[in-house]
Formats: C-alpha cells, sequence, structure tokens
C-alpha cells in the first residue's frame, strides 16, 4: 500500500515515497518518482487516488513555476502550501474532487528554516516536525514520537527514516518494497540514496 | 469561489453542498443544528395580546442555553415566539422585522398583523419546510388584536389562543381548562404564566423561566423572565483554584499599549524659517 | 462518527472581573490517529477579539481565512476595528448564509468591547454551526469534549473572577474535561485577556 514518509531536522526536511503504483491488486509499476519538485527549495510527495494524484501534482507544479516566472522569485513553502490547501479544498467543493494526500517540504530562504506541511484530500493542514500518509503512518508515527530529533543531523535524520522504512517493511502486510527518498535544504533538493 | 467578490449575493449559499453530499456517503452523518424543543404560548385578552415563551434552548440532550429569548421583535406592536430550529426562527424573525419596517416606511402607517403572517407565510412555504421555524405570532393593530400560529411548511391558524413547540400539549391543556373570552390583563397573564409553566415542568424540552409580552393598542410590555422558578441556589462553597494550581510550559504576554519614548534629536531648535 | 468529531478538538471561553478567556486543546487527528499535537483552533481577529474554531479541520482553516478576508474588508471600509459584538453577528451571518450546505464548526468568541463611557467589558459568544448566536454571560463552550466542559465549567465557574484566578478556573475546567474526551487533548493553549493585555499560556497536559 501506499505510504510516504517526512521529517525535518536541523536545517533540512527529508522526504520519502515508496515507488510503487499499482492497479487493484496488480503492481504496475516499482520505480514510480512520487516526489515532485516544485521549486527549488520545495517538494511535494503526493498519494492517493491513481490518476488524480497525477493530474493534480501536475496542475500544482506548472501553476507554482508560473508563479515564479510571472514574479522571478518562488513562492516561499507557507504561501505555497496555503495556495496548494485551497485548491484542494475548492476541488472538494466541485462534482469530481482530487482525492490526493500530501506532504510539503520546503526551506524557506529568507528566514533560514524548514517547514513540512502535511495536507489531506480534504483540505485539512497543519505544519509539522513530521509527518506520513498511507498505512505506514501508523507505525512511523508512534516511531518517530520516540525517535524524532529536531536538532538532528542530515545523517541522523536519514537513519531515522531507515527505521521507519524497516518497521513498515517488518510489521505491515502490504508493505511497498523501494523508496524514493529527497532532502531539501539551503543547498536545494537532492535525491539520496538510502 | 465566490468569496472573491466583496458583495455577496442575496439568499443562501450552496457551495458547501457537494462536499457536504460526498462526505455524508462517506458514512459521516451531518449533525444537528440548535434546535428548541419549546413551549410558546399566546392568547387574546379584553384589551390585546398577550404572548409567552419559556427560555430553554437545546442541543439534542444537552441544554445550550439557560435563558435564551424566544420573543422576537417584529414592529412596536408585534411580536413573534419562535420554536424549532434556533436559527431559522431568529433569522426568519429578523429578516421580516427588517421588511415591515421597510414597509411602515414606504407607506407611512403601522403595518399590519395580517401582512406580516401572510409574509411569513409565503418565504415558509418557498423553502417546503426546510426552513424549520414554528411561530406563534401576535399584535395589535388597525383592525384589533390578531393572533396566529405559523407552522413550518407554511399553514397558519388564526384562533384567540394558542400553543406551540413540544410543550405545546401541556400549555393547550392549561388554556383549555383556563381561558374565557374577554379575560382581564391580570387573569390572562396569570393564565399564560402557567400556561408556560406546564411546559416547563412537564416537558423535557422546555425549563428556566417564563418571558411574557403584553400588547395592546397603544403600549407594548416586554415582561422577560417574569416568573423564575429554576434560579439556581447559592454555591455553598466556593471553588476558586489555589493560583498556581496550573502548570503551564510557555508564556507570551501581549501588551495592547502600545507605549512609544519619544527622544529628541540634537537639541538645536528647528530652523522654520 | 459525525463529521464534527472526524478531527477532533474543543473550545471554551469564560467571563471573569473585567477579564475573558478563551482555551482549546492542540489535537489534530484522523478519527482515532493522531496527527498534531499542536493545531491552533484559536485566531486573534483584532487585539482584542479571539476566535476559537472547534470542528471539521479544513473548515478550521477556510473559515479563518474568510472572516480575516471579511474582517479586514469591514477595517478598511469603517476605517476601525470591528466591535465583539458586531464581528459575532458577522459570523451568524456567514454561517447562516450556507443554512442548507454548513460549515462544521461551531464558533466561539471572546472579547472586550468598548462601553460609551471609554472603558472595556468583556464578551463571550458563541454559535451553533447554522449560526444561531448564544450570548451567555458565564460560559460558553463547544467540541466533541462539550458535553463535558458544561459540566465541569457549571461545577467550577463563579462569577467576578481576576485574571489570574480565571485562568486557574478555565485550565482546570478545560484540562480534566479534555481528559474525559478521547478526541480532545494533546496540550492545551488558554488566552487570557484584560482591558490592556493578552496572557498566553500553553499548558502542561496528559499527552494520551
Amino acid at each position: 500500500m501506499e505510504t510516504s514518509f517526512a521529517i525535518t531536522g536541523k536545517g533540512y526536511v527529508i522526504l520519502a515515497a515508496d515507488t510503487t503504483s499499482a492497479r487493484s491488486i496488480v503492481k504496475m509499476k516499482s520505480d514510480e518518482d512520487k516526489i515532485k519538485t516544485l521549486s527549488p527549495h520545495l517538494l511535494m510527495a503526493y498519494s492517493g487516488e491513481p490518476g488524480d494524484t497525477i493530474q493534480f501534482a501536475e496542475y500544482i507544479e506548472r501553476n507554482i513555476r508560473l508563479y515564479q516566472i510571472r514574479n522571478n522569485y518562488p513562492l516561499r513553502p507557507p504561501a505555497a502550501a496555503s495556495w496548494i490547501r485551497r485548491s484542494l479544498a475548492d476541488s472538494l467543493r466541485s462534482r469530481k474532487p482530487y482525492a490526493v494526500n500530501l506532504l510539503l517540504g520546503g526551506y524557506d530562504t529568507t528566514t533560514y528554516t524548514p517547514h513540512l506541511y502535511w495536507v489531506d484530500y480534504l483540505g485539512t493542514m497543519t505544519e509539522l516536525p513530521f509527518g506520513a500518509h498511507g498505512y505506514g503512518s501508523y507505525f512511523a508515527l508512534s516511531l518517530l514520537d520516540r525517535y524524532h530529533d529536531p536538532e538532528a543531523t542530515l545523517e541522523e535524520g536519514l537513519a531515522t527514516l531507515r527505521r521507519c522504512i524497516d518497521e513498515v517493511s517488518k510489521r505491515l502486510v502490504v508493505s511497498p518494497g523501494k523508496y524514493k527518498v529527497k532532502v531539501v535544504d539551503k543547498d536545494g533538493i537532492r535525491e539520496v540514496e538510502l | 469561489m465566490a468569496a472573491t467578490s466583496v458583495y455577496s449575493s442575496p439568499g443562501f449559499d450552496f457551495s458547501n453542498q457537494l462536499r457536504n453530499n460526498f462526505l455524508t456517503e462517506k458514512g459521516l452523518p451531518l449533525p444537528k443544528a440548535t434546535s428548541t424543543g419549546t413551549t410558546i404560548v399566546g392568547c387574546l385578552f379584553e384589551d390585546g395580546i398577550i404572548l409567552g415563551a419559556d427560555t430553554r434552548a437545546t442541543e439534542g440532550p444537552i441544554v445550550a442555553d439557560k435563558n435564551c429569548e424566544k420573543i422576537h421583535y417584529i414592529t412596536e406592536s408585534i411580536r413573534c415566539c419562535g420554536a424549532g430550529t434556533a436559527a431559522d426562527t431568529e433569522f426568519v424573525t429578523n429578516f421580516i422585522s427588517s421588511n415591515m419596517e421597510m414597509l411602515a416606511l414606504t407607506h407611512g402607517r403601522k403595518p399590519r398583523v395580517v401582512t406580516a403572517m401572510t409574509m411569513l407565510k409565503q418565504y415558509l412555504f418557498r423553502y417546503q419546510g426546510h426552513v424549520g421555524a414554528a411561530l406563534v405570532l401576535g399584535g395589535v393593530d388597525a383592525t384589533g388584536p390578531n393572533l396566529f400560529t405559523i407552522h413550518p411548511h407554511g399553514s397558519t391558524d388564526k384562533l384567540p389562543y394558542v400553543t406551540m413547540g413540544s410543550g405545546s400539549l401541556a400549555a393547550m391543556a392549561v388554556f383549555e381548562s383556563g381561558w374565557k373570552a374577554n379575560m382581564s390583563r391580570e387573569d390572562a397573564l396569570q393564565l399564560v404564566k402557567d400556561a408556560i409553566s406546564a411546559g416547563i415542568f412537564n416537558d423535557l424540552g422546555s425549563g428556566s423561566n417564563v418571558d411574557a409580552c403584553i400588547i395592546t393598542a397603544n403600549h407594548t410590555e416586554m415582561l422577560r423572565n417574569v416568573e423564575m422558578p429554576n434560579q439556581r441556589v447559592q454555591k455553598e462553597k466556593t471553588y476558586v483554584f489555589r493560583r498556581g494550581t496550573t502548570a503551564w510550559k510557555k508564556e507570551n504576554i501581549r501588551d495592547l499599549i502600545v507605549s512609544e519614548d519619544v527622544t529628541p534629536v540634537g537639541t538645536e531648535a528647528m530652523d522654520t524659517s | 462518527m459525525s463529521i464534527m468529531e472526524y478531527n477532533g478538538g474543543s473550545v471554551i471561553a469564560m467571563v471573569g472581573k473585567d477579564c475573558v478567556a478563551i482555551a482549546s486543546d492542540l489535537r489534530l487527528g484522523n478519527q482515532a490517529l493522531g496527527i498534531s499535537s499542536n493545531f491552533q483552533k484559536i485566531f486573534p481577529v483584532t487585539d482584542r477579539i479571539y476566535l476559537g474554531l472547534p470542528g471539521l479541520a479544513t473548515d478550521v482553516t477556510t473559515l479563518r481565512e474568510l472572516f480575516r478576508y471579511r474582517v479586514n474588508m469591514y477595517t478598511i471600509k469603517e476605517e476601525r476595528d470591528i466591535e465583539p459584538e458586531t464581528f459575532a453577528h458577522l459570523v451568524s451571518s456567514t454561517l447562516y448564509e450556507r443554512r442548507f450546505g454548513p460549515f462544521f464548526i461551531e464558533p466561539v468568541m471572546a472579547g472586550m468591547s468598548k462601553t460609551p463611557s471609554g472603558g472595556y467589558k468583556p464578551f463571550i459568544a458563541a454559535t451553533d454551526l447554522i449560526g444561531c448566536l448564544n450570548f451567555a454571560k458565564d460560559f460558553v463552550v463547544a467540541g466533541t469534549a462539550s458535553s463535558k466542559l458544561y459540566g465541569v465549567a457549571e461545577g467550577l465557574w463563579e462569577p467576578d473572577l481576576e485574571p489570574e484566578d480565571l485562568f486557574e478556573t478555565i485550565s482546570q475546567t478545560m484540562l480534566n474535561a479534555v481528559d474525559r474526551d478521547a478526541y480532545s487533548g494533546w496540550g492545551v493553549i488558554v488566552h487570557v485577556m484584560t482591558k490592556d493585555k493578552v496572557i498566553t499560556r500553553t499548558l502542561k497536559g496528559r499527552m494520551d
């Protein structure tokens, strides 16, 4: 089942999402990238109804990009999160709402702080030190309650993420096999191999 | 969304409807609004009308307000008691009150009770009972005293004594046994108090105090809490906690007094030449 | 399980002697799963009005934005701050406008309103989800722990409490009510407003 995690640490946010793309009981693909780069310092992990996810993620991606082209600077993470939430809340009031859950990780280059937002398909949004979506969240959240440290270095943060992934692999019946992990910090965005 | 305009269009906004249907289909039932399980009454007497109401507002089994006002202002000499969905009675009477004032201003004379009754019944009929207001409308106008009941679907009755709400049966029993034509003011007020009290003590949806309103040709007297049979007794002990009982982690004090210090820069007087 | 219980959360407001207090829990949940222990439900509207929005979390944010917009428009047009009584009616009519497709929120307001003599008088109010106003003289409650809050507040509240005593009373009311509600808790925040300052405290509460 789809699972995504996010952890903030000292000056960074780590996002991890599984790479399976499933239709019904069939695994269609095992190297799907479900973390989009919205701007030089903003990442979005998405999960939910297949089709809706990609459609919505691309819509967001293009509009955030459009803002940057028009204004010569990107939206800061809180502003971007607020706009994305509103897009989901408005969509929920339409005839065919997007069923998409998001984790938004960004680094605010003006205040030098990492931000992580947890957003669900209802338009519920909250800023968190760590968050998760999917069945994995039931295991990961309790684990992160114990091991998360907001002052942890990137190496320690990745070690904590490793624990989450291992725990989910060990205990979840329908656990995903592979994860894609991305980090955003003052230097921008990069993919990390665990 | 519609919110981008400064001016919102009149009437109801249905922008949440699709979402709410979607949530309901997911198996999350819609919550209940505050309703006034109520006793409201009205009766004619020799020179006018007396309206009465209890003061309890309920939210399911919870008493949401122990002393609310259910006798609403329509005009100086017309008042309206409301039962049913609390927000509906509040807004429908406010709306009709505004329209009655506009009517008085355009025609330069006092509008009649039947006018208010017609406006209310047409409004309620238009919403087919979805605006859940059950009303007792009373007042004195050029034609004399008038008393009506208006049901949520828009039907009306004109009677010499009426009751409505969940306590209507208890109150009607009192009226049936005690009401006579051309009663005196004192007798009629006592009868109304008794009718409301019957509701307060025998109906669970009604409670607390008695409100009454006496309307005559040239005077309207609003008797708020004429009877208070359920006053709370003085607590025998105070339950104030010793300061410092509650442990707290963080404190932030926001000063609302803006203070500024003016530091003069330089000692020379400003050159104003 | 109603929509009102989906995310959990409760708010209470109380009147004291020349002061008011408003408190809420800090939990955001997805039914039984806790998501956040720092989800604010109380927002400052003006210097002297605080608004609590317990209910469905998506509507907490949507309504907070809607009221900020409407209050800003009012402030620009009127060139003055909105008074608590006026704001209460703004809240009420905004919710009643959506009578047949409501927001799943039961707002609670607390503030200090100006008197003609230039002083300040405590003010509290609450509405149901379709905007029926309740101006109480003692306390108002809303949210998933409302039934418990009614009971505890009814027992503990008394008239003319000084700000520091009101803080203790509202804090103990909130902490004890929330401990008996599975969907509320995970920390409590309290705001006590007097005529010249607002004291905000985060309480030490149970985290289960």
